[in-house]
């Protein structure tokens, strides 16, 4: 099978550089209109900030893996891309890549399955595209189930791996049911925005935010719909709050044990969790030594992010595994579109048919009908084969490239439902 | 009947630690695999159980409650039976190995030291006692229940706080549900104590007309009862939660523990049938 694959991905490239041949799904249509107008039948083309991939069947078998490269360098003509910025798949490992990129073991961050509905995405943009054929799509169907299969039968993707998951995680160990809860986020740059959008995306009840600049917070706080109180006095209301997440740029501490204390009072020593995920830190790490406080800072959530990332690299094996397995079954299924085994199996098929319903008749028939019955019901079915299977016949003889005599038996094999009789 | 109660008594161990094995096995590997088999396991072990116990209570004529070791084996079936109750109702399934550990203990005691009891004292025939026993071993399986939990909380509380995210942070539920599944289980063993208590009242003066109510074991009882009494108020009245709550709960199985032994073994009570 003749798949062509090339990858600009993180173990080949710089970020910059990966950051320059990203593909907007704009960029990617264009893209693919330029490469069916050229040498490419089908294909799909893989963008996300971390890769970007291209596997397409050439029209000739002449046309090789430099020809893609040279697509991309020249679409993004303006960036030097050196050879060694590439690699390069042919055939089965073309597909095989496809399948590791798809479950995420090939991932920056392993296991991550944003990448699985990326590829889902932009197979959905091919078939848009019509770039999609029947190898294509029997590849991604292939890829799904991969996917599919690594996610439900392995832990691929169990564990948060980012500390903001982590630090969800572990507020989950403390607490049962995040909708009751309260959190309060202090200081609204890039890191506390990020904890306060997953803290609203895990149904935490209440929300505030408070940031030494009011607008910043307020801006903020009108995109999560949450209250925002002004710094000034944001320790008065400590004891309001479940959970208090610190992301501020401060010098020195913020909030002293003395502060924690006090707000454990007014709450009756109720669970409160404080994620100090600041640096330098906001908060005392003295406060984890005063009851029902849990004082967390960035060293301890990289804790469970290390081990997360370590518990699903001792799970490649087994997603490699599932890839082995699937790789097989899409080969043979690939095999089977030659003329000759499909002529066999059409004629199995029939015959099938044929003697299935002559055993349920026969005995509607006399003694001397049965053996014509037998005789005239064999006839019609060798008629009715006769011409297609001339045609297979002629396919298989024919100048066709592999891969359009395959999908065009393909197509007889769907159409008679032959795969799945097999 | 006999030597198929002598066989059921030595094979139920095995049901137990089996059970065990598949629940510890599914606890250290966190997997998906023996999620509902495990549960199946402790449901054939509990049938098993119950067979046995119908089969002893055909056989000698009496249920068995007259004595500690019969006690042991009704006991650990309970306990096993609540968690049972409490996983179906919960669908917490992670904490299995550390409560059926307790039958196993309380069920090889008695497969080693029970004995095949046909006759039993006349004050032991009574409809009430049978309540009270019953009432009293539901009692106890919630309080051994609520502090196995209580234990798990503690352990989860310091694993959290000192930034050990091992095997337990990984496959135990939050401290909110452990706390509240101990907090359950002690309402369910207080009041079933309180029914024992009230009976025992109504029915020790019966039984026994020169009864003492300074009988260690009655001492035992009402320091358990009271101990959970006051931290059960303290709890509904939002003064006590956590921690403190869950020492008094193991601090009240201990008690428990210690008076049921020493009435037994030790001390001489008219709870002492041996």
């Amino acid at each position: 099978m003749n798949l062509l694959g090339i990858s600009i991905n993180h173990r080949t490239a710089p970020v910059e550089l990966r950051e320059a041949l990203h593909l907007s799904e704009d960029e990617i249509r264009a893209f693919i209109q330029q490469t069916k107008d050229s040498a490419f039948a089908e294909g799909i083309v893989i963008s996300t900030c971390n890769r970007t991939e291209i596997y397409a069947i050439p029209k000739s078998d002449k046309t090789s893996l430099k020809d893609l490269e040279n697509l991309i360098k020249n679409y993004k003509s303006s960036f030097e891309v050196k050879d060694e910025n590439f690699q390069h798949f042919i055939s089965r490992e073309s597909i095989e890549h496809l399948f590791r990129v798809a479950c995420g073991i090939e991932s920056l961050l392993i296991g991550d399955n944003q990448i699985f509905k990326q590829v889902k995405d932009s197979f959905l943009i091919s078939e848009e595209m019509n770039f999609a054929g029947v190898l294509i799509r029997h590849v991604m169907d292939a890829a799904t189930r991969v996917g599919k299969r690594a996610i439900n039968e392995t832990t691929i993707s169990e564990g948060a791996v980012t500390v903001s998951y982590a630090a969800v995680q572990l507020v989950e160990k403390i607490f049962s049911n995040l909708q009751k809860k309260s959190a309060l986020i202090i200081g609204t740059g890039e890191t506390g925005e990020i904890a306060a959008k997953h803290l609203r995306y895990r149904g935490i009840g209440r929300l505030a935010l408070t940031n030494r600049s009011f607008e910043k917070a307020e801006k903020l706080a009108a995109e999560l719909k949450t209250a925002v109180f002004p710094f000034s006095n944001f320790k008065e209301h400590l004891h309001k709050f479940d959970i208090i997440v610190s992301a501020t740029s401060a010098e020195g501490l913020i909030i002293t044990k003395k502060d924690i204390e006090d707000a454990m009072k007014k709450r009756n020593y109720a669970s409160m969790v404080l994620m100090d995920i600041a640096i330098p830190r906001d908060i005392d790490p003295e406060s984890k030594k005063i009851d029902y406080v849990f004082y967390h800072d960035i060293d301890s959530l990289n804790i469970i992010v290390e081990q997360n990332l370590g518990k699903r690299k001792s799970e490649i094996p087994k997603v490699e595994k599932i890839i082995q397995e699937e790789l097989d079954n899409f080969f043979e299924w690939y095999n089977s579109l030659e003329a000759a085994p499909t002529i066999k199996t059409l004629r199995d098929y029939f015959e099938s048919v044929r003697s299935e319903e002559v055993e349920k008749n026969i005995n509607k028939f006399s003694e001397d009908d049965k053996e014509k019955l037998e005789i005239i019901t064999k006839r019609i079915i060798n008629k009715i084969l006769h011409h297609p299977t001339i045609e297979l016949r002629k396919i298989s003889e024919s100048d066709l490239r592999a891969e359009d005599t395959a999908a065009k038996i393909s197509v007889i094999r769907d159409l008679f439902g032959l795969n799945k009789k097999e | 009947m006999l030597p198929t109660i002598h066989t059921i008594n030595v094979l139920l161990p095995f049901f137990y630690v089996a059970t065990f094995a598949i629940y510890f096995y599914d606890f250290q590997q966190g997997g998906k695999k023996f999620e509902n088999s495990k549960r199946l396991f402790l449901f054939l072990t509990l049938i098993f159980h119950f067979l046995y116990l119908l089969l002893r209570t055909i056989e000698f004529d009496h249920p068995p409650i007259t004595n500690v070791f019969e006690i042991f084996t009704v006991l650990a079936c309970s306990i096993s039976f609540a968690y049972f109750i409490l996983e179906l109702v919960t669908d917490i399934r992670g904490t299995g190995p550390f409560i059926i550990i307790i039958s196993i203990i309380f069920q090889v005691i008695s497969t080693l030291f029970i004995q095949d009891l046909t006759e039993v004292k006349e004050v032991l025939r009574s409809n009430l006692l049978g309540i009270h026993v019953i009432s009293a071993l539901i009692g106890y399986s919630g309080i051994t229940i609520s502090s196995v939990y209580g234990v798990l909380y503690l352990i989860l509380y310091n694993e959290i706080k000192l930034n050990k995210f091992g095997l337990i942070f990984n496959r135990l539920p939050s401290l909110e549900i452990l706390e509240r599944l101990s907090f359950i289980a002690a309402i369910i063993g207080f009041a079933f104590l309180t029914i024992t208590i009230i009976i025992g009242i109504i029915w020790l003066p019966q039984a026994f007309p020169n009864i003492t109510f300074a009988d260690p074991k009655l001492i035992g009882t009402f320091a358990v009862w009271i101990l959970y009494g006051i931290g059960l108020i303290n709890k509904f009245l939002g003064k006590w939660r956590g921690k403190k709550l869950i020492i008094l709960s193991i601090i009240g199985f201990c008690l428990a523990i210690l008076s049921t032994m020493l009435t037994n073994f030790l001390g001489k009570s008219f709870h002492s049938f041996y």
